[in-house]
């Protein structure tokens, strides 16, 4: 029996590294797979969809072709949709964090006399849990009712509700974490509160709320139910012209296997620039990873 | 102090009339909405205009009457009713939306403990040394953030029954009720495990050596360790995975959407897609906002149960 903290480590056991290495290539093999799969059926001729044999490698079991990728980036219904996503996702986050970032330092520093900044920070973090199919209704009404359907704006602004709980929760625990004295300082040195929010806890906060920033991006990203009550053509988001694939012309597995992987790239690539944040930002601060 | 306290509602303030703006007004719409029926009709009136000219001069056909076109106009009414309970009252009664709950139920109470009970195993076995440890935790970062729709699409084609790769076990991955469910089951599983598993897994990485090392000592076996040790240390952390795997469990939409469309029949069909395709597929407006303002209060209910905890985790 080796010593415990050597087992735990796995120093002196080569078989259970190895084992449990093992173990870990396949779990992460079987988690892997469904990208995979769209990436290679992506890569087949639409005759190769389902003749397929053994796991899909390229030129090991079928030749890859890129004419699928090449005949989605020139049609113009999906340049459209990269286009409105990247601008609804980006100035959605960019409006969340402008509302979300000065929220948040007031609930780590300030005190509330009617209620407390605890309660305010629980309430913001409860529209987070809020199912957004419960507002879908009322918010396609109003956006009818001040002509704003199908519009780039309209779903800003609907995804910028959505997120920007996150962004206060998130970013109150940063400035949390930060050291109060040095704004204190400041202070005494003569600079006012905003000065101090602007000069001294900002920077500091930055990588934090850039991170935020990110992720937020990627949940908009994805976003599919205000999409699809709200855009009908201007303007559809890549989820929404994902849906389409169906639709319009039958199961066409080589498009829709493009599609998905233009879909997934952008916040999968984030999540990945973003990781160290990961943890802490999908528990909203609560477990730091 | 004057100055400081209105720096203290300026910065404030801005997120909380927003969100009082886009969600609480809305949520106030949506109760009106649940005691009224909305009945939508369109009417259509055809009117011939005459075709102008650049100059605003109407254009002249050749034997001289001014050219017109035909111009459509649709004027959609709507006709509001108050109809008091009763649509809270069909809820009582609809096989749908029964059948809806039930979906509903069986991913809160199957789906979402066997993420947490998957991703806890799979983090207490990982927490160690591995071969190309970061490259597995980026691999286990992809399902949380791979958009839903693509994912949906994806594992469209893997359960595609003639032909996909898992076509070989003939099983009726989407073709058959029960077993669309479980593919549906299957997919939320690959999706949230991963995260479950990375929670669980930071967590443990805080949990000093020593205290591991201590037990050991004592004689604590690994059943012991688990139960004694890891499960009460990771409790808070586990509430709280509980609480948003849940809120995400009622949120379900984009899979069953995109993969099933609900169906076979309505096996798949969760009470979210339910609600929505109420709402915004047929506009029984009334009904579907009721659906709404009950979800509503089953997630209040549930913010409730986790108050205390919330506020010692976020407070």
């Amino acid at each position: 029996m080796a010593d415990p903290a050597e087992t735990r480590a796995g120093g002196r056991e080569p078989f259970t590294y190895a084992l449990a290495s093992l173990a870990a290539v396949l779990v992460a093999m079987i988690f892997f797979f469904p990208i995979y799969w769209s990436l290679s059926t992506s890569l087949r001729n639409p005759m190769d969809t389902f003749t397929v044999v053994g796991l899909g490698i390229p030129w090991i079991h079928f030749e890859p072709t890129l004419a699928n990728w090449i005949e989605q980036a020139f049609t113009p219904e999906t340049r459209q949709a990269l286009a409105n996503s990247t601008i609804i996702a980006g100035l959605a986050s960019l409006l969340a964090l402008a509302l979300g970032t000065p929220a948040a330092y007031a609930l780590a520093r300030f005190r509330y006399r009617l209620v407390s900044g605890r309660d305010i920070t629980i309430w913001f973090l409860s529209q987070r849990i809020l199912p957004p199919v419960a507002v879908v209704i009322p918010f396609y009404l109003m956006m009818r009712a001040v002509g704003l359907l199908d519009t780039h704006l309209a779903l800003i602004l609907v995804n910028a509700t959505f997120v920007l709980p996150f962004v206060v929760v998130i970013v109150r625990q940063t400035f949390l974490d930060l050291p109060v004295e040095l704004e204190e300082q400041a202070m005494v040195d003569g600079c006012g509160h905003v000065s101090a929010f602007w000069r001294i806890a900002l920077p500091l906060a930055a990588p934090s709320i850039a991170a935020t920033g990110l992720i937020i991006f990627a949940f908009t990203w994805n976003e599919f139910i205000f999409a699809l009550t709200i855009a009908s053509k201007e303007a559809i988001t890549v989820p929404v012209h994902m849906a389409g694939a169906i639709d319009t012309r039958g199961v066409q597995f080589w498009f829709m296997a493009v599609r998905a992987m233009i879909a997934m790239i952008p916040p999968v690539l984030i999540a990945l620039i973003a990781q160290r944040y990961i943890v802490r930002g999908l528990t909203l601060g609560a477990v730091k990873g | 102090m004057r100055w400081t306290s209105r720096i203290r509602f300026l910065f404030l303030m801005p997120a909380v009339l927003w969100v009082l703006a886009f969600t609480v007004f809305p949520l106030g719409y949506s109760l009106y909405l649940s005691f009224v029926k909305i009945d939508q009709t369109t009417s259509v009136t055809r009117v011939k205009e005459p075709v102008l000219d650049e100059a605003g001069q109407p254009v002249l056909k050749s034997d001289g009457t001014p050219r017109t076109r035909n111009v459509v106009i649709k004027d959609q009414t709507n006709v509001t009713t108050f109809v008091g309970w009763n649509n809270f009252a069909r809820m009582r009664s609809d096989p749908q939306l029964h059948e809806a709950i039930r979906v509903s139920l069986v991913f809160v109470f199957v789906a979402v403990p066997l993420e947490l009970v998957l991703g806890f195993l799979l983090a207490v076995l990982f927490n160690r040394k591995l071969f190309g440890r970061p490259f597995f935790r980026t691999v286990m970062i992809l399902p949380i953030f791979a958009t839903p729709i693509a994912v949906a699409y994806s594992f469209f084609t893997i359960f595609y029954e003639e032909g996909g790769p898992l076509g070989w076990t003939g099983v009726p991955w989407l073709s058959d009720p029960g077993w669309a469910l479980f593919s549906v089951i299957l997919v939320d599983i690959w999706q949230w495990t991963p995260f479950c598993f990375l929670v669980f897994l930071a967590a443990l990485q805080g949990v000093p050596d020593e205290l591991i090392e201590a037990a050991r000592i004592d004689g604590a076996g690994a059943l012991d360790l688990l139960w004694r040790i890891l499960l009460p240390v990771l409790q808070p952390t586990i509430v709280i995975v509980l609480l948003l795997r849940l809120a995400e469990a009622l949120k379900l939409f984009d899979i069953p959407f995109a993969m099933t469309g609900g169906g076979p029949g309505v096996a798949t069909q969760p009470y979210s897609l339910f609600a929505f395709r109420t709402g915004l597929r047929f506009f029984d407006l009334g009904y579907a906002s009721a659906m709404a303002f009950v979800l509503l209060i089953v997630v209040s209910i549930v913010v409730t149960l986790f108050f205390r905890r919330l506020r010692q985790t976020y407070g």
